[in-house]
């Protein structure tokens, strides 16, 4: 039987280590982890969609800013942080299935134009209501607060974030191993198939998109609090698209791809833009590197690795070659090592 | 009055724009069932080219056909990242020229920094029954239409565009006839790529561009293609026209920063009817 997802125990050991990088790891390399977990959050989202549900989505950041903006517009407007950051999701969510409806009506290169639509008109949006602050965008928002402790901090967002990770992470795994995960399997084949073995097709389809929304506008409500300021031009159109790397480079429809992709390439990225801005290169050369990493790893994820950079990485660690007994762990710190891999690969050497 | 017309030609000129980038994306669709993402950036990668070898001392004429050779040169490439690969499906080329596009971001950049540029066209303008009408719009109004006539003769007269149309409906007839079907598609690529170049080389005077001026490109040539219902070329123009006439009277008589939202709006609602009516009639027909 092949695994469809890792086991409970592979979760487990992510909850572990993201909180223990929560704990030790000192307050620059946090600055990086809390937008790590948040991106994270967002790709796994990402992943289900296009991986389960077979829709390309170019606009998850937009669902990523309306988690923000809901967010920091009601913790402004006096509500309790702590409802602001729970309503983020339902907000995104909510927004997913209201142009759900008409949009998933299209597939293909039509719904991955409509939802680059989407993210546009939601960027003029914001950058026109005053009631968003238009391009200037809110400021001071407050601290995110719970029941008289104020996460201040970026060791508590750190935390936070980490929490609201692994909490997506479990979402997606499980919904991928019950009923409506084997639907999503069943559709993302065939709809007509599917369709005509009594799958809601439809119905599945928006609450999948729906689904990966609310992840997008949780990891946005924490991105809210955590930064203290929302502007438009915190939310481009290549935002949405980095997620697609990181998806793609994770493999699409593996939860832990998602988390490992996302590490994997986000902190490619932000190592190279931090040596770029180090060594005397001119201005533009983060951005130059940062561009030329995405679209090296999406066209080659895509186009030589189906199955995802991780599944390559985690398959030369299931079967170690004589050569190289100790193979080197995946680069960076792609997290999930899963267990069942690790079983395979002691179970080989006692063979050996 | 005056007003009106001066947005009429105004919309006139940008649509022309609009229609080139946009019968660029129905050919490589027709061709190749993909949607190239990266369509916009030709005409940036030729707007850039342009103003570079104008300022090296090109004459114009000369330093525009460069770039506008460029630009198919970047097209037939992209084309190969795209479909290169055999076996490829559409959604997989479709991420493929999403990358190309990013891909070149980096490229841009790096040559000609992330600053907007320009280049001087015609300057000044005629006085046609009262109306105002800068020459550069003028001409890229003419060249427009010369290119559609170009683009219309070549389907319909000359074997390649035959071979080219025969892969658009029947890819699997068309190999059987011997044609390529990759390599009519590459064709088509480079095809997208120089009519791309032909709007960058024409609006950069009209428009400074700059390395992600490629989404709005993208997005008003995809949005006319829509109107055209992704078929003929020659339809392109009619959906750039009209695409670009309604812009610019939003831009005019209501807010600038309406007209994009306007166009996307307007796309969407033709997708979803279409994708409608689609199913309607697949529920007729079983």
């Amino acid at each position: 039987m092949t695994r469809v997802q890792a086991g409970p125990w592979a979760v487990a050991i992510l909850a572990g280590v993201a909180m223990a990088a929560a704990t030790v790891l000192d307050e620059s390399a946090l600055s990086v982890y809390v937008l790590l977990a948040l991106t994270a959050s967002v790709t796994v989202g990402v992943t289900l969609l296009m991986g389960h549900a077979g829709q390309v989505s170019l606009g998850h950041g937009a669902f990523y800013a309306a988690g923000a903006y809901a967010a920091g517009l009601l913790a402004k407007h006096g509500f309790p942080s702590w409802i602001a950051l729970l309503v983020a999701p339902i907000a995104a969510a909510g927004l997913a299935a209201a142009v759900g409806i008409p949009l998933l009506v299209l597939r293909g290169h039509h719904l991955a134009f409509a939802t680059l639509a989407l993210h546009l008109i939601f960027l003029s949006l914001i950058s026109e209501l005053s009631i968003t602050g238009g391009d200037v965008g809110l400021q001071a928002i407050p601290p995110l607060s719970f029941a008289g402790v104020t996460l201040s901090s970026v060791r508590s967002y750190a935390y936070l974030s980490a929490g609201a990770l692994v909490l997506v992470v479990v979402l997606a795994r499980n919904l991928l191993v019950s009923r409506p995960g084997r639907a999503l399997r069943a559709l993302s084949s065939s709809e007509v198939a599917a369709a005509s073995s009594g799958v809601a097709v439809g119905y599945y389809k928006l609450a999948v998109f729906a689904l990966s929304a609310g992840f997008a506008g949780l990891a946005g409500g924490i991105y809210a609090f955590y930064m203290g300021y929302l502007a438009p031009g915190s939310f481009p159109v290549m935002l949405s698209i980095e997620y697609i790397v990181m998806a793609a480079v994770g493999g699409l429809g593996k939860v832990s791809g998602a988390v490992a992709g996302s590490a994997l390439v986000f902190l490619l990225v932000h190592g190279l833009s931090r040596v770029s801005t180090l060594s005397g290169m001119p201005g533009t050369a983060p951005i130059i590197l940062s561009y030329a990493v995405y679209a090296v790893l999406l066209v080659s994820a895509v186009l030589f690795l189906p199955g995802g950079l991780v599944a390559l990485l985690l398959s030369r660690w299931e079967r170690p070659s004589p050569r190289s007994q100790r193979p080197a762990p995946p680069p960076s710190e792609a997290k999930p090592s899963d267990p069942a891999t690790e079983g395979v690969t002691s179970k080989h050497g006692s063979f050996s | 009055m005056n007003a009106f017309f001066s947005y009429l030609v105004h919309g006139i000129s940008v649509g022309c724009g609009f229609a080139l980038v946009a019968s660029g994306i129905i050919i490589v669709y027709r061709v190749t069932r993909v949607v190239n993402l990266a369509q916009g950036m030709f005409s940036v990668v030729a707007g850039f080219a342009a103003a570079t070898l104008l300022g090296v001392g090109l004459p114009h004429g000369v330093a525009e056909l460069a770039a506008i050779a460029t630009a198919a040169l970047v097209g037939f490439l992209t084309g190969c990242v795209a479909i290169g690969k055999p076996g490829t499906n559409p959604q997989a080329s479709l991420i493929a020229t999403l990358g190309v596009g990013v891909f070149a971001y980096a490229v841009e950049v790096l040559t000609w920094g992330d600053q907007p540029r320009s280049f001087s066209g015609l300057s000044g303008s005629y006085d046609l029954w009262g109306i105002d009408v800068p020459k550069q719009y003028l001409l890229i109004t003419l060249v427009t239409l010369v290119v559609f006539g170009a683009l219309e003769a070549f389907f319909e007269r000359t074997y390649a565009g035959k071979a080219l149309s025969a892969c658009a409906s029947n890819p699997y007839a068309a190999r059987l006839q011997g044609i390529g079907v990759v390599r009519m598609g590459l064709y088509g690529f480079a095809l997208g790529g120089a009519l791309g170049g032909v709007a960058g080389v024409l609006l950069t005077p009209v428009q400074p561009i700059s390395y992600d001026s490629d989404v709005p490109l993208f997005v008003n040539g995809f949005a006319s293609a829509i109107l055209a219902g992704l078929k003929r070329p020659v339809l392109g123009l009619l959906g750039g026209l009209v695409l670009g006439i309604a812009e610019s009277m939003v831009a005019g008589y209501a807010k600038a920063s309406y007209q994009s939202s306007l166009a996307l709006l307007l796309t969407l609602a033709i997708l979803i009817v279409q994708a409608t009516r689609r199913e309607a009639l697949h529920a007729v027909e079983e």
